[in-house]
């Protein structure tokens, strides 16, 4: 086991106090243990040779610093779920960032928030929803970390029609850079509050997070403002229940559909049509057969032996949800008539599920706190998931039409549960800006040992995307994906490797999930 | 196979989504009230969460790291609550968190790594078969002058268990004699085993000292027979969990229904048999002890098989048929109460501190985290905290006296009593 130098232990226990830095080995397996999206053979990822619980931005920064002097790497994370958040090899500094956990400021007027690292969404959500407002939840869930989701990851929620995705968030950010500068970009850059992410104030967003993020590879985010959005249901809604036993009211100004589209296409052209309408809150393609395996696991295995109730499912594999929100019920009712209507025109079936029992459970766990992705753990234990490039969301269900097709082999070589293989997951982003996401889950048990068949599945999704021009796959992106990708897209790595260069000087930050230095990859 | 490696499949299972640090994201109603693990609240490090410490479990197995002191010292600082188990097992169906815990603690003891504090209640236990140190020949001055029947002499259909705390805990006097009368006013046919009564064995399985519990479960069994009782009857809340999770899940059978005090008296109420008339204008608020609530939950047997993957939902622990409806009902029964919820209630409550064997070993701890429940009570504008659980009462009039916070600890009988005619 690699350990940090003495001296350097000595100098972190001084800056965070001795309750607040460890390195038994025990405790260092805590952060070792990162299964998702780590399908290597070895079940765990490297231990880091330390872990450091900062409390402050300045605590951050002097561990940055400390870590520069002493040549040693280091990796931070918030909630600190994946694989991306530990260290790539021994002998790094694990930064936990969970003892950073504040809302700064909530500004009901300007319509944001300033948090820390280890604000979760549902926090967050909960307390804007008090002031009509709420954020972008990522499909993974309300136990995410919003500012991680925001500065540095990827990742598409369900309301991405009304309120964005992760990477279009981001207003003032605090920025401790991989050499132990605090930079602060946009407003707050020039002490003008944190109302704008490019100016007044350094803009430097595109460097921050580009496309996809850097997953922590960059440097450490300490504080970020939170773009928010209106909320228009209730702002202390009162919820009975758990998970699967959820019961509520909803307003009647909060409608929800179920929709069936005949095909791939059709289920797009809905999808365009929903943006261009500048209707709905909520838009997302979501498979029943997904929801059997989410819900009714055990009984999904029996279901799908049954070549007859397979084609059945098969009627609804273009199921989409939609949820109309306003304050008004005639603006509801308007868009409810723009619904049916453009569901005739696409060929479509509508289902409303307000008048359904229940109805209350679909709306608040899917529809408002997005907690039902943590469910594909029932069916195996596991999932991963693939595909799901922001773009043009024809392009991104086409997506879904070709990973039905490379997922299907791996589920006849049993690497991944029988789930009909179309699950691909996403909506369209923004409304009229008709550009969406689309990504394929796979779920399987990691207990089984059969790693290597996931790891190839993921390689053959990713070749899969160049081979039908889909875009970067932001669910294929294994470490070292530039590999792959870079010389296929105007070797963007090179720009990516130069600013790792002049950003983190002595490559002091872990980039396994981004890219090396310049000089690294020239040698 | 060890109990431990026997987890081990539980182990491999977890994704460290953290869901285990949270109440259950459907209820999250603040940023204040959000987290649901008292543990790694307070100590941070992911190894402190439910999930780190299958992550331990899971590392010792494998000989990546040993079992210590400091390792030892972060499963014990832990009050055993369930919380996270809740937590998990909403989203899944493979992962017995609650079980991992308690094999952790088996194997503290097994590898000599034993707390001087729960050194002390295993010897009293065996001496004075009570937790606390005290004489056994005390154990039934409680009930002095109440004039009850001596199970030990004469039987009768309802066995009156009062548990350790309840029989020495001064302070608490009032409460648990306030029980037995209304259960005897109510026409029960009560008796008691007086200094006669031992411990359930319950804290000792949980500080690690398994095999302990057998010995009390065989004790309680002969003395329930011996009784003629076909009812046996407790106001402490880890007496109550003992007797219906710990002892079926052990394969030990008391052989006789099993209620908690506040079942009893909730029964009563909904049989007209028992009115609280008197007006007790008072805002109060409800503590879910952790041992009633979700750790309650009556041992759900009939399942056995290597995955977990395959078992049915019916078989698990999810904590939601715990003891939560009768102490509301009851305090929703008394005229004047004005009763307000916390945010974090029944099968996702925050702990009040003393669970686990904390409250012996760690009270700093134990204190710290009863006081994040009084915050979360003074947030509902309660002026009173009311609970059913001993323990529960005692660390919160530690924190209540320690602090000078302004806010009163009720037992529900104490809150009943007050409302009965003639009190």
């Amino acid at each position: 086991m690699k350990l940090l130098p003495k001296d350097m232990y000595g100098e972190l226990e001084n800056v965070l106090g001795e309750n607040n830095i460890s390195q038994e080995p025990g405790v260092l397996d805590g952060y070792a243990w990162q299964p998702i999206f780590s399908l290597t053979a070895q079940k765990w990822i490297p231990r880091p040779a330390a872990v450091a619980l900062p409390e402050t931005t300045e605590d951050v920064q002097a561990i940055v610093k400390i870590c520069n002097k002493y040549g040693v790497k280091f990796k931070a994370h918030s909630t600190g779920w994946a694989a991306w958040g530990g260290p790539s090899e021994e002998g790094e500094l694990q930064i936990d960032l969970r003892r950073m956990n504040k809302i700064i400021e909530l500004d009901e007027k300007n319509k944001y928030a300033v948090v820390e690292p280890y604000v979760c969404c549902g926090q967050l959500q909960a307390e804007a929803m008090k002031v009509g407002l709420n954020c972008h939840i990522i499909g993974a869930g309300p136990n995410t970390s919003i500012l991680a989701s925001t500065t540095s990851g990827w990742g598409y929620g369900g309301t991405g029609l009304s309120t964005g995705y992760g990477g279009r968030n981001p207003l003032g950010v605090e920025w401790v850079l991989p050499d132990g500068e605090v930079l602060k970009l946009g407003s707050p850059g020039c002490n003008a509050g944190w109302f704008s992410g490019d100016g007044p104030g350094p803009g430097l967003r595109g460097i921050m997070r580009g496309f996809s993020g850097t997953q922590g590879s960059l440097g450490v985010f300490t504080k970020c403002a939170i773009k928010l959005y209106p909320w228009y249901g209730p702002k202390e809604p009162k919820v009975d229940g758990v998970l699967m036993d959820v019961q509520t009211e909803v307003p009647e100004t909060e409608k929800m559909f179920w929709i069936v589209a005949p095909s791939f296409e059709k289920f797009a052209d809905l999808a365009y049509k929903i943006g261009n309408a500048e209707i709905a809150y909520w838009f997302c393609r979501s498979p029943l057969n997904a929801g059997i395996d989410l819900f009714i696991p055990r009984a999904g295995d029996r279901i799908f032996e049954s070549k007859a109730l397979r084609t059945m499912f098969k009627a609804f594999e273009h199921l989409g949800v939609a949820l109309l929100s306003s304050e008004s019920k005639r603006e509801v009712e308007y868009q409810e008539k723009v619904l049916r209507k453009i569901t005739l025109e696409t060929g479509c079936i509508l289902l409303d599920l307000t008048k359904t029992p229940g109805y209350g459970f679909w709306w608040w766990t899917m529809g408002v706190r997005s907690i039902l992705t943590a469910l594909t753990f029932r069916a195996g234990g596991d999932f991963l998931t693939s595909y799901g490039s922001p773009m043009e969301y024809d392009n991104a269900i086409k997506q879904a039409e070709v990973a039905m097709k490379v997922k299907q082999k791996f589920i006849d070589e049993d690497y991944f549960k029988d789930d009909m293989s179309d699950i691909g997951w996403g909506g369209i982003y923004e409304g009229t800006a008709n550009w969406g996401h689309c990504e394929t889950a796979a779920m399987f048990d990691r207990r089984d040992g059969r790693a290597e068949g996931r790891q190839r599945y993921l390689e053959e999704s990713a070749e899969s995307t160049v081979e039908h021009t889909l875009g970067l796959g932001l669910s294929n992106l294994p470490p070292g994906a530039w590999k792959i990708y870079g010389p296929k897209l105007f070797n963007y790595h090179l720009w990516q490797a130069k600013i790792k260069k002049a950003f983190d000087p002595n490559s002091t930050g872990d980039e396994e999930w981004y890219v090396p230095s310049i000089d690294e990859i020239q040698t | 196979m060890s109990r431990l490696a026997a987890l081990k499949n539980d182990m491999e299972g977890c994704s460290r989504c953290s869901l285990c640090k949270w109440i259950p994201m459907a209820q999250i109603k603040s940023w204040r009230f959000a987290k649901v693990c008292p543990s790694v609240d307070r100590y941070n490090f992911h190894a402190f969460s439910g999930g780190g410490k299958m992550i331990i479990a899971n590392s010792i197995l494998e000989g990546r790291s040993e079992l210590n002191e400091a390792i030892s010292e972060i499963i014990y600082k832990c009050q055993l609550c369930g919380a996270c188990q809740v937590s998990c097992q909403a989203y899944r169906d493979d992962i017995d968190l609650a079980d991992v815990l308690l094999a952790l603690r088996a194997k503290c003891v097994e590898e000599g790594l034993i707390l001087p504090e729960h050194q002390f209640m295993i010897d009293s236990m065996k001496r004075e078969d009570n937790t606390l140190g005290m004489q056994k020949c005390d154990r039934g001055k409680w009930a002095d002058g109440l004039d009850l029947v001596d199970v030990n002499t004469q039987e009768v259909d309802v066995l009156f268990h009062a548990g350790c705390r309840f029989s020495y805990d001064e302070d608490l006097r009032d409460s648990v004699r306030n029980w037995v009368v209304l259960l005897r006013n109510s026409g029960a046919d009560v008796g008691i085993a007086g200094k006669e009564e031992a411990c359930c064995g319950g804290r000792a399985f949980e500080i690690g000292y398994q095999g302990e519990m057998r010995n009390y479960a065989e004790d309680m069994a002969s003395r329930v027979r011996a009784s003629g009782a076909k009812l046996l009857v407790t106001p402490c809340s880890d007496c109550y969990y003992t007797f219906k999770y710990l002892y079926p899940k052990n394969g030990l059978d008391l052989g006789v229904k099993i209620l908690h005090t506040t079942e009893y008296a909730d029964s009563l109420i909904k049989e007209n048999k028992l009115r609280p008339k008197k007006n007790v204008p008072m805002r109060v608020t409800y503590h879910d002890p952790c041992h009633l609530g979700r750790r309650g939950e009556i041992y759900k047997s009939g399942w056995s098989g290597d995955n977990k993957l395959l078992r049915p939902v019916k078989f698990k622990q999810t904590g939601n048929m715990g003891i939560f409806d009768p102490p509301r009902n009851i305090i929703n029964s008394i005229p004047g109460m004005d009763f307000v919820e916390m945010e974090r209630i029944r099968e996702y409550s925050w702990c009040c501190g003393a669970g686990g064997g904390v409250y012996e070993a760690y009270p700093e701890f134990a204190s710290w985290t009863a006081k994040d429940r009084i915050v979360e009570a003074k947030a509902t504008g309660a002026e009173a905290i009311v609970t059913a659980c001993p323990w529960c009462e005692r660390v919160f009039n530690d924190e209540i006296e320690e602090s000078g916070e302004d806010m009163k600890v009720y037992d529900v009988i104490d809150i009943l009593a007050m409302s009965m005619e003639g009190k």
